[in-house]
């Protein structure tokens, strides 16, 4: 016996667009265990994606899919998760999807902490539009639309959801695969937003021009990059600042839920319940 | 006879209301004047029938939640005027690609750019046939009084199911903030009219959601009950999924035009007051034509005989009726408030390139007494 | 969980209609167990091959590591895998120089 993937894939969109070695593969793989280790109905189950290379990741999975407008993943997901609270909505975007032109959603997914799991993409490049940059290019690097290097700071995904209140934010790469698929379904699991940035490599768009051809290099400059969250907190602040950590980073159990809390608005108005006042929330501002 | 109710309302609140009568049970919105007291009162409306309002982070969001919801089979509604809805362009594209059925309300005001928020307009007529990129037919309703912000919003949640796609409600801020009486049919008339979308009932594996003849609009069945299918912006196949195949690609865009354009019978919807016996034709729609049906009563007092036509679907325009009425009548009207956005298609669907207009971009109404004087003027 | 048959007797297999030729699976073998092959209809050239599958330990980084469902291991509970030898390292070391290609080819 060996895993079946075939279960969940669309085997005759078989094989994927993707170029050879692309991480996007190897999170697809690590979403599909997750999701049959936790045995959801796959009725149930939505995937909706942006544009992109990972835009193409919903078409591969027989579950309910959507493909939707550049960086609208989330504000989509909000419209089927909102109204069907019990089904599970998944996002998949790219790091240009998420954090750029849909950059805004991302922040108010998280801040309305609706029980959706974003998947993030990072693979720190435009991938399919051929090498731009991203909000989260290294400086310095070689990009098709700043050919003199990069200048434009970047973005810490996990640390903009972690402020902006979701209440599950992790980081993996596609070359823990294990780790991957285990964070994954924690996310999966989790009750509220949950945030997991999968470090992907693109060595065909960020690789090529930038030392790292093939995909090994590409995930071993990942490797370089990242830290285990325990070792990346053993760190000083100064030493902290070229890596980024791994792990699950927040994990927040005790926060309300969107779907929830709009049940009491429902409750409300149906005269169910007196109306919803600050004294209802601990946390207030 | 049906039964009618009398309500005292304004038309944003009539068309919050009549969405939540027809069936609608999700809003995704943003503030904007002068439409948000649609979002104001669908958020009172809709936790109580176990529907859902959310405000979103932005216009875009606001468009994107309701497609979302109506993907997944719930009848969806948004509110915005005109900034919105350039905003809301690209995700109306993706409706129309897709053949999401959503309805939009447009409460216009004054434009281009932020223009005159809280002053009337009708400029966004030309925008409501074209929003998106690329070919598809808009399917524009305009509502002419109260009782139509109603009437009309039920309507399109119809024809939005119908004719999978999205549907423009045009109110504009004198419809939307007047207050005042209307008649309307009751929750019970309005129940028994709601024809759901339609659903493919066999095997799942033989389910082909664009698999549907020339002139048919895509069957979508609602999520998570067992037919697992795919929804994209891309050209796709008869299954949905992701394309490139040149007839395919071709028949596509076709069925996009001829699923409307061979149905227009059940889109067409305009009235024509005092037509019979008059002298000289007006063309106004929208809260205009109240103004104009004043002018037209105060005219014939002193003998001048002026009809009105007024289309209430803006888009497809009743084009037949316009082409008879322009060989019927020698002196014909056309009134808006904006520069001409619908006598272009008045002079196409008639032929004529002599047809008067009166205008007005000052984000002020038409007085009576505009229309009278321009009458005389003829 | 959702569960295939496995080929008997095989520690492990491929999908050569999937494999794109990207090297991962072969990059992470400890065992040396597999190499690409000259394949001139595959659009990189070079295509998967279980080179050594007496010598698979059964660790599933191959699978894992594949981004393309085109390469399975059978469960250790059904095959009796092969310990990590000297050997088996000591290829994997050659292949990866070789740019993952068979050796001697």
């Amino acid at each position: 016996m060996a895993f079946n993937y075939d279960e969940y894939l669309r085997t005759d969109k078989m094989p994927t667009l993707w170029c050879w070695g692309c991480g996007d593969g190897v999170i697809l793989k690590a979403f599909i265990r997750a999701v049959d280790k936790l045995g959801w109905d796959k009725d149930d189950v939505c995937v909706v994606s942006g544009i992109g290379c990972s835009g193409r990741f919903s078409s591969y999975v027989d579950f309910n899919t959507v493909h939707t407008t550049h960086g609208r993943t989330i504000a989509y997901a909000t419209g089927i998760k909102l109204a069907n609270p019990d089904k599970h909505v998944i996002c998949v975007a790219g790091d240009g999807d998420a954090l750029a032109i849909g950059g805004n959603h991302t922040i108010h997914g998280c801040r309305r902490n609706i029980d959706i799991t974003l998947i993030l993409i990072q693979n720190f490049i435009y991938g399919l539009t051929n090498s731009q940059t991203s909000p989260t290019t290294p400086r310095g690097f070689w990009t098709v639309s700043q050919k003199a290097g990069n200048i434009d700071p970047t973005f810490d995904g996990c640390k903009l959801a972690e402020a902006a209140g979701a209440s599950f934010v992790a980081r993996e790469k596609v070359s823990e695969p294990r780790k991957l698929e285990k964070v994954i379904q924690k996310a999966l699991a989790h009750k509220g937003f949950s945030y997991v940035e999968a470090l992907s490599n693109c060595h065909i768009n960020l690789g090529r021009k930038n030392k790292m051809a093939s995909a090994m290099e590409n995930l071993d400059w990942i490797d370089s990059i990242t830290l285990p969250k325990k070792k990346y907190d053993a760190l000083s602040e100064e030493e902290r600042i070229n890596y980024l950590p791994t792990g699950v980073l927040k994990e927040d159990t005790e926060a309300e839920e969107y779907c929830d809390m709009y049940e009491e608005i429902k409750k409300v108005h149906q005269g169910l319940r007196p109306k919803i006042t600050p004294d209802d929330f601990k946390k207030k501002l | 006879m049906s039964k009618m109710r009398e309500v005292v309302s304004t038309g944003n609140d009539l068309a919050a209301m009549a969405a939540v009568d027809a069936g609608c049970r999700f809003f995704g919105g943003y503030p904007i004047t002068p439409s948000s007291e649609v979002m104001h009162t669908i958020s009172d409306l809709l936790p109580k029938v176990g529907g859902a309002a959310i405000q979103m982070e932005d216009e875009i969001g606001g468009i994107c939640a309701a497609i979302g919801a109506s993907m997944s089979g719930v009848r969806s509604l948004t509110a915005t005027s005109g900034p919105g809805i350039s905003l809301k362009a690209e995700n109306l594209g993706l409706a129309q690609m897709a053949e999401v059925p959503l309805v939009v309300v447009n409460v216009m005001r004054g434009g281009p750019s932020t223009g005159l928020p809280t002053r009337v307009s009708q400029g966004d007529v030309a925008q409501a046939k074209n929003p998106s990129h690329g070919d598809y037919k808009s399917i524009t309703v305009c509502a002419g009084n109260l009782a139509e912000c109603y009437t009309e919003t039920v309507r399109a949640f119809n024809l939005a199911d119908r004719f999978m796609q999205p549907v423009i409600v045009l109110l504009d801020e004198t419809l939307g903030h007047m207050h005042g009486k209307a008649y309307l049919p009751t929750q019970d008339e309005v129940k028994a009219q709601i024809k759901p979308r339609r659903t493919f009932d066999g095997p799942p594996e033989e389910y082909k959601p664009y698999g549907v003849p020339q002139d048919e609009p895509a069957i979508l069945n609602p999520m998570f009950k067992g037919y697992r299918y795919h929804f994209t912006g891309l050209h796709h196949d008869a299954s949905g999924f992701p394309t490139e195949e040149i007839e395919t690609c071709r028949k596509l865009i076709d069925r996009l035009f001829r699923k409307v354009d061979e149905h227009v019978d059940e889109l067409e919807s305009y009235e024509e007051f005092m037509m019979d016996d008059a002298e000289i034709l007006m063309i106004a729609y929208g809260s205009v034509s109240l103004a104009a049906k004043e002018a037209i009563l105060r005219l014939r007092e002193e003998g001048i005989k002026v009809g009105l036509f007024r289309p209430i679907t803006l888009w497809p325009s009743p084009e037949k009726r316009m082409f008879e009425l322009g060989q019927k009548f020698e002196k014909i009207l056309s009134v808006e408030l904006n520069m001409g956005q619908y006598l272009e298609e008045i002079q196409r669907a008639t032929g004529r390139k002599d047809i008067e207009k009166l205008v007005k971009v000052n984000g002020r109404p038409f007085s009576p007494q505009d229309i009278i004087d321009k009458v005389k003027e003829l | 969980m959702s569960l295939m048959k496995a080929p008997e007797n095989t520690p492990v297999w491929t999908n050569e209609a999937n494999c794109k030729a990207c090297d991962l699976c072969v990059s992470v073998c400890p065992a040396g167990v597999l190499a690409m092959r000259y394949e001139p209809h595959s659009v990189l050239g070079a295509m998967i091959t279980v080179i050594a599958p007496d010598d698979c330990i059964g660790c599933n980084e191959c699978e894992l590591a594949c981004p393309d469902f085109a390469i399975y291991v059978a469960d250790k509970k059904e095959y009796k895998f092969a310990k990590l030898s000297d050997q088996a390292k000591e290829r994997a070391q050659k292949i990866a120089e070789n740019n993952y290609m068979m050796l001697g080819a």
